[in-house]
């Protein structure tokens, strides 16, 4: 006897009797994304992100069974784009962000609510992880940087910002044995290894990438000392030399004093060299380098940092002239990873930025609900800068510039800290509407419209669910059905005004007596969670 | 804040009396499938639902917490809040869209001081609702007042409607009820009185008891007859005389005053002392100068009179077979007519109840899906799926409980043609429920229908009971050995509930969300049962099919469309009503030939068919036929039947985003691309008609719309966005206007602008009528309209009596 197939994008797959399209396209590993599917629950065809072409018509994979013969489409371009279109849908009424605004607004994406918790929970080793982990030259930038984390705290909206790269440079200036733990790798024997020409912010930038990757990198630079124009910054004294030892105890290894085009030529670097990154910005080098230019400017693809020399990329002020040091390091960033693909015999691609639903600014009133609910304890506590100079400022502007040498005390750090208000979704990274958005390269604001008004119901149990985010999947109103609990959950209303809540207007937790952990659990969102 | 967005002051009512809620829980039972009923029930009792009283339910029956607060909060018809006295519904249907319901509706709430944003005024003596439709569109715009009915309703009218109202009220509530059991009496004459719906709301239920009283006067020898729908709303009431010896003569548009003169015209009193009285009575009438018979006369509708040819013309009467003529509740008078005959011979001779005459040839009910087949009947609710098919499929099922359902929860605004048949024909409803459970081997039956056909559901339940009582539904079903149930489940105002899947999970007592097909309801419906679902209609043609044989249905229509369609034509049409023609014939021949065009001066656009699923049609498309596959070709769909026509006043993209908020409303909500789609289309639409559209708005709106329509769930969703795509696909150029500013109909308000011509005299009547002192008032002056002030409510133009109030988009 023949066994029974269907065909998936080509693909003949064999089927069991009353198995889904699901559930065959999962066991044979393809990965069709559903939302609003557990198993137990059985289909509940709510969510519509797992439709597939069948018979010239757009189904749900999760509902409809899988007969014999069947010719399914699940990877085409047009059954990618409806799915795509449905979680830009969910996106347009879905309340909340995924990223904190802090981080989102980071050009170099740093874990800020992440490190602001280990701070305040005086996780020192945890801390120091997270900003080595991710900045490059972190004590540099945290005097510095341009702090735009600073312009998006919600906080600031309220009696100022935390103190951000305040907190940051507090940090960098820790020191811990572990401090390298989990960033260091060893170099890949057999691996071709790098040429950085520069080493100035933006060379400095790239090697900590690469070599944080695992990339043997060789920094060159003309002058004496590296660094660059870092040099004629004004930093706290040993800052800069600090943060090159570590870059070098990273594996970096730098070559000053010598001069491209007169001792070394590009041909030369490019024979010992897997690929060389040319990251300088005086102009007057690049004639020399015999790199062909544009306008004054070295020539390079926009997204791989491609010159047209074959092995040879670009970054920097000789290609284009970025004012903020970390705007200079996030190009520096793009650049290493092309370096990267490029290495492994990928091509390079654009960088793709981490996924974030944007929720937008708050009104007053949304505010205070949002700061009772999220950090009530620290509604109250002054900023530092306002603190330490007995300045308050309830408007929340005009803090005090702070002062060049002046560092934090460990207790200042973590009363900072605590004033943080923790705006990132505690599902992020766990949310499979996130996941999928950041798959299908959903854009959340394609059908953004007005916003509904933000919401959150903490409970004394310790559940906290957030309408704006509920996607109305129904998970949860079957688990409370099939465990027959008392009250359970339900859907009221019709319609887009439909929202989930417990019946008789008690609340979710009264609905949620006997399986609140699983419904937690099995959220597909941040919608419902816990404390 | 401003003192206008204050919550009113809470309504103070007493606690409610709970001992209610055992009586309906006693009436309806403590299963989980009870609820709707149960809450409908309370809903009628206390006028909305006491959350004690949800408390309750809870705790005597088995209907869990969940249950009750999602059913009482997904339906229309429930209210969780203490409502006004009195209920006002304004219809949002189609018809009275297009004719200006919106503006009554402000005007009502105007009138009654009801701030924006709230539904009841501050005494809590009139709440203001909008409903889906009522049912009779071709007296647009209506207003229904509790159960008084006010057609062609005008914002000036507001305050008329509401005394009339209350006049009503003091006179003890309005007229008797026309729906007791007539006892026909010996009598040579006939006169016959249209009383649907449509028919009632335009008196003549007063005309009805005037006609009863009168003849009881006069003794005179003639049967007062209460008869369905007549079909012709568009002349109501319409009264039909059959004298002895004389041809039937039809009078449309009487009153109850002018019933004497009409008696008198046609009849002869019994007996010497009714004749001289009827004599004295002529000579004090013309003594008193009333002089009715000018009234009569000019009322006189000749049968032979073209326009009524026109009307009835190019119509074949199959659904609604001897429309006009019997009395909805005689059973005998429908067994006379032939009803039953075609149950009988499915029945076999088992079944030979008296009187009906022993059944022609028997057909084994196996046979019966082959006969439909023969006839191409399709489904007449709006996908058309192949009658025979389905009952095919359900009868091949092993199962041993099967269920019949008839779908009449037509939700379509702008759709009346199941309340009339509901109400006209219950029998043949009945009948052919029976038919196709004995060809499906079921033996329950539930009949669906809204809440908003109060009159259809007492119809069917009093023709149900009659059957029942002549044992020929019941037990044994026309006497043969065959149990058969019927039950009658009312809708509780849920448009998707017309949906199948979502239907079932009504009865089942659930929020009506619609299922994933397959599995059909054929093979896995109600209970999880192989289920029939056909629409009224639908229903209604199987016993006419099956007692003039397969051949004589597929005679009629064309290959993609077989026997006839009935359809509720309304809008800017001069003879609007209730219509069954046959498949195939051309719109135009719809709307010019029956409906008698637009209005004169008037250019007709398009018609708009199958309401919020359907598509607009232009005028150039016009000699389309039809019929399934034509009208899908120019992307609109059968429907259940709404056909509205639209003149050069109708805006396209008001219609598209008219229909579309429509759906958007009713969308249950459970998939994603109906849900926020319907929405965001919603909201690219209302900002084009605002004029605040974007160039890319379009594109926007095409792309959605495609999407909605392909990724959504079920039927609602995916034909929602067919008004959206049928208006942008052919008429285009409108949306292009609005972009620029301009309603080229002049129609959305927020793209109008009111002028005074030259030829104003100054009367000030339209400064009158102003309801925000827009107008100042300069008598014999040329007056002016402030545009800050102005509402676009439309009043001056209407009341202008010299044609002086300009309306135009720039």
């Amino acid at each position: 006897m023949s066994t029974a197939t269907v065909t998936i994008d080509g693909r003949r797959i064999e089927v069991t009797a009353e198995q889904t399209i699901l559930d065959v396209a999962r066991k044979a590993g393809l990965d069709i994304p559903t939302l609003c599917y557990l198993e137990k629950c059985g289909p509940l065809n709510t969510c519509q992100v797992c439709l597939v072409k069948l018979n010239g018509k757009l189904v749900p994979s999760c509902g409809t069974i899988a007969e014999p013969g069947m010719t399914i489409e699940s990877e085409t371009e047009e059954v990618y784009e409806a799915r795509r279109t449905a979680l830009e849908l969910l996106f347009s009424d879905h309340v909340g962000d995924c990223l904190a605004p802090c981080q989102r607004l980071c050009p170099l994406g740093l874990n800020i609510p992440g490190l602001l918790r280990q701070v305040q929970s005086q996780d020192t080793p945890g801390a120091i992880q997270t900003v080595r982990a991710t900045l490059p030259l972190a004590g540099v930038l945290g005097v510095l940087c341009h702090h735009p984390c600073e312009q998006g705290c919600r906080r600031g909206h309220w009696d100022g910002p935390a103190t951000i790269r305040d907190i940051e440079r507090h940090v960098a200036e820790l020191e811990d044995d572990q401090m390298f733990a989990g960033i260091q790798k060893e170099c890949e024997p057999g691996r071709p290894s790098l040429a950085i020409i520069g080493a100035g912010p933006s060379g400095l930038a790239a090697a900590f990438y690469l070599a944080r990757a695992g990339t043997a990198v060789t920094v060159f630079d003309r002058n004496k000392e590296p660094g660059g124009t870092l040099r004629m910054e004004q930093l706290p004294a040993g800052i800069l030399a600090r943060e090159i030892s570590i870059l070098q105890r990273l594996g970096v290894k730098i070559e000053t004093g010598i001069e491209l085009g007169s001792g070394v030529s590009l041909t030369d670097l490019l024979a010992k060299f897997g690929a060389v990154l040319v990251a300088i910005g005086d102009p007057v080098g690049q004639t020399a380098l015999g790199l062909p230019l544009s306008s004054g400017r070295i020539q390079v693809d926009p997204h791989t940092h491609l010159t047209p020399l074959k092995n040879v990329f670009a970054t920097g002020a000789a290609v284009r002239s970025t004012r903020q040091l970390v705007r200079v390091m996030a190009e520096a960033k793009a650049a290493a990873d092309c370096l990267r693909d490029h290495l492994k015999g990928i091509a390079p691609k654009a960088l793709q930025r981490p996924f974030s639903s944007v929720m937008g600014r708050l009104s007053p009133l949304e505010l205070k609900h949002f700061i009772s609910v999220n950090n009530a304890a620290a509604a109250t506590t002054p900023c530092n800068r306002c603190a330490s100079t007995g300045k308050s400022d309830p408007a929340g502007h005009g803090h005090p510039t702070p002062a060049l040498q002046t560092l934090f005390t460990p207790l200042q750090a973590t009363t900072e800290a605590s004033r943080c208000l923790h705006c990132d979704c505690a599902s992020s990274g766990n949310c499979i509407l996130q996941h999928y958005a950041q798959l299908y390269n959903a854009d959340a604001n394609r059908f953004r419209s007005e916003r509904r008004p933000f919401e959150c119901q903490v409970m004394p149990g310790g559940i906290i669910f957030e309408p704006g985010k509920c996607i109305l999947c129904g998970i949860c109103v079957k688990i409370t059905e099939l465990a027959a609990e008392p009250l359970g959950l339900t859907f009221i209303g019709r319609g887009f005004d439909v929202k989930l809540a417990a019946p008789l207007n008690q609340t979710i937790e009264d609905g949620l007596r006997k399986c609140a952990k699983e419904c937690v659990d099995n959220c597909p969102t941040g919608a419902l969670s816990m404390r | 804040m401003s003192s206008l967005l204050e919550a009113p002051a809470a309504i103070v009512r007493p606690e409610p009396d709970l001992a209610y809620v055992d009586e309906a829980v006693e009436r309806y039972g403590r299963q989980p499938d009870a609820v709707l009923p149960i809450l409908q029930a309370l809903q009628d009792h206390y006028g909305y639902l006491p959350h004690a009283a949800l408390e309750k339910i809870c705790s005597v029956t088995r209907i869990t917490p969940a249950g009750v607060s999602g059913v009482a909060s997904f339906y229309d018809m429930f209210r969780l809040q203490p409502a006004g006295k009195h209920i006002i519904r304004v219809c949002r249907g189609t018809a009275c869209h297009v004719n200006g319901a919106e503006r009554v509706e402000d005007a009502l709430k105007r009138e009654l001081g009801i701030v924006p944003g709230q539904d009841t005024d501050s005494q809590g003596q009139y709440t203001v609702e909008q409903v889906a439709c009522l049912g009779c569109c071709t007296l647009a715009p209506v207003v229904r007042i509790e159960n008084a009915t006010f057609g062609h309703a005008t914002p000036e009218r507001a305050h008329a409607i509401l005394r009339e109202f209350s006049e009503l009220k003091l006179n003890g509530g309005g007229a008797r009820s026309t729906e007791e059991l007539l006892q026909p009496a010996a009598a040579k004459g006939e006169i016959r009185i249209g009383l649907g719906s449509c028919c009632i709301a335009k008196g003549s239920d007063q005309l009805f008891h005037a006609l009863q009283d009168e003849v009881a006067r006069t003794n005179a020898p003639v049967n007062v007859k209460r008869v369905g729908c007549v079909g012709m709303c568009h002349r109501t009431p319409l009264v039909e005389i059959n004298a002895p010896g004389a041809d039937r003569s039809l009078y449309a548009g009487l009153a109850a005053p002018d019933v004497r003169a009409l008696v008198r015209r046609h009849f002869r009193p019994r007996g010497i002392l009714n004749r001289a009285k009827q004599i004295a009575d002529g000579m004090i009438d013309a003594l008193l100068g009333v002089h009715n018979h000018e009234v009569i006369s000019s009322a006189a509708l000749r049968p032979q009179e073209p326009s009524v040819c026109d009307f009835l013309g190019g119509q074949v009467h199959i659904a609604t077979e001897h429309f006009g003529e019997s009395d909805p509740l005689d059973l005998d008078e429908y067994v006379r007519h032939g009803g039953f005959t075609a149950l009988a011979r499915c029945l076999g001779p088992e079944s030979k109840p008296e009187p009906l005459a022993s059944p022609l040839q028997a057909i084994p009910p196996s046979a019966i899906p082959d006969l439909l087949d023969r006839a191409g009947l399709r489904g007449r609710g709006g996908a058309g799926f192949p009658t025979g098919a389905k009952w095919r499929m359900a009868r091949e099922q092993t199962s041993n409980s099967k269920y019949i359902i008839c779908n009449g929860d037509e939700g379509d605004p702008g759709a009346f043609m199941d309340r009339m048949l509901l109400e006209s024909f219950p029998f043949r409803i009945i009948e052919g429920m029976a038919i196709a459970a004995v060809a499906t081997g079921a033996h329950e039956g539930f009949l669906y229908i809204r809440h908003e056909y109060p009159l259809a559901l007492k119809r069917v339940r009093a023709a149900i009971k009659l059957c029942e009582r002549r044992g020929w539904i019941g037990q044994r079903l026309l006497g043969a050995d065959y149990p058969f149930r019927l039950t009658i489940k009312q809708g509780g105002g849920a448009f998707v509930c017309g949906e199948e899947t979502a239907l079932i999970e009504s009865i089942e007592g659930r929020r009506g969300m619609p299922r994933l097909r397959p599995p059909f309801p054929a093979v896995s419906g109600l209970w999880g049962k192989p289920t029939v679902i056909n629409n009224v209609e639908t229903l209604a043609m199987v016993p006419w099919i099956i007692c003039n044989g397969p051949e004589a249905f597929a005679a009629l229509g064309t290959k993609n469309g077989r026997g006839t369609k009935v359809f509720a034509l309304a809008g800017n049409v001069r003879r609007g009503g209730l219509i069954e023609v046959p498949m195939g014939m051309t719109i135009r021949q719809i709307v010019e030939g029956i409906g008698g065009g637009v209005r004169p001066g008037r250019t007709f656009k398009a018609v708009q068919i199958g309401g919020p699923s359907g598509g607009c049609i232009p005028a150039s498309l016009a000699d389309t036929p039809i019929d399934f596959e034509s009208l899908r070709a120019v992307g609109a769909i059968m429907g259940s039947g709404g056909l509205v026509v639209l003149d050069d006043t109708a805006c396209m993209v008001d219609i598209a985003r008219y229909f579309l908020q429509f759906t958007q409303q009713q969308s249950c909500g459970k998939c994603t691309f109906c849900r926020i789609g319907t929405r965001r289309m919603l909201e690219i639409l209302n900002r084009i008609c605002a004029g605040k559209g974007h160039a890319k708005d379009l594109a926007m709106l095409e792309t959605l719309a495609q999407q909605v329509a392909a990724g959504s769930l079920c039927g609602l969703g995916k034909t929602a966005p067919n008004p959206v795509l049928t208006t942008l696909r052919y008429f285009r150029d409108e949306y292009q206007a609005h972009l620029q500013g301009r309603c080229p109909a002049a129609a959305c308000t927020a793209l109008i602008k009111y002028r005074v011509l030259d030829n104003c005299t100054g009367c000030t009547i339209c400064a009158q009528h102003c309801p925000t002192d827009a107008i100042p008032i300069t008598p014999y002056q040329r007056h002016w309209i402030d545009m800050d002030k102005c509402i676009r409510c439309d009043s001056c133009r209407q009341v202008c009596p010299h044609q002086a109030v300009e309306k135009a988009s720039p």
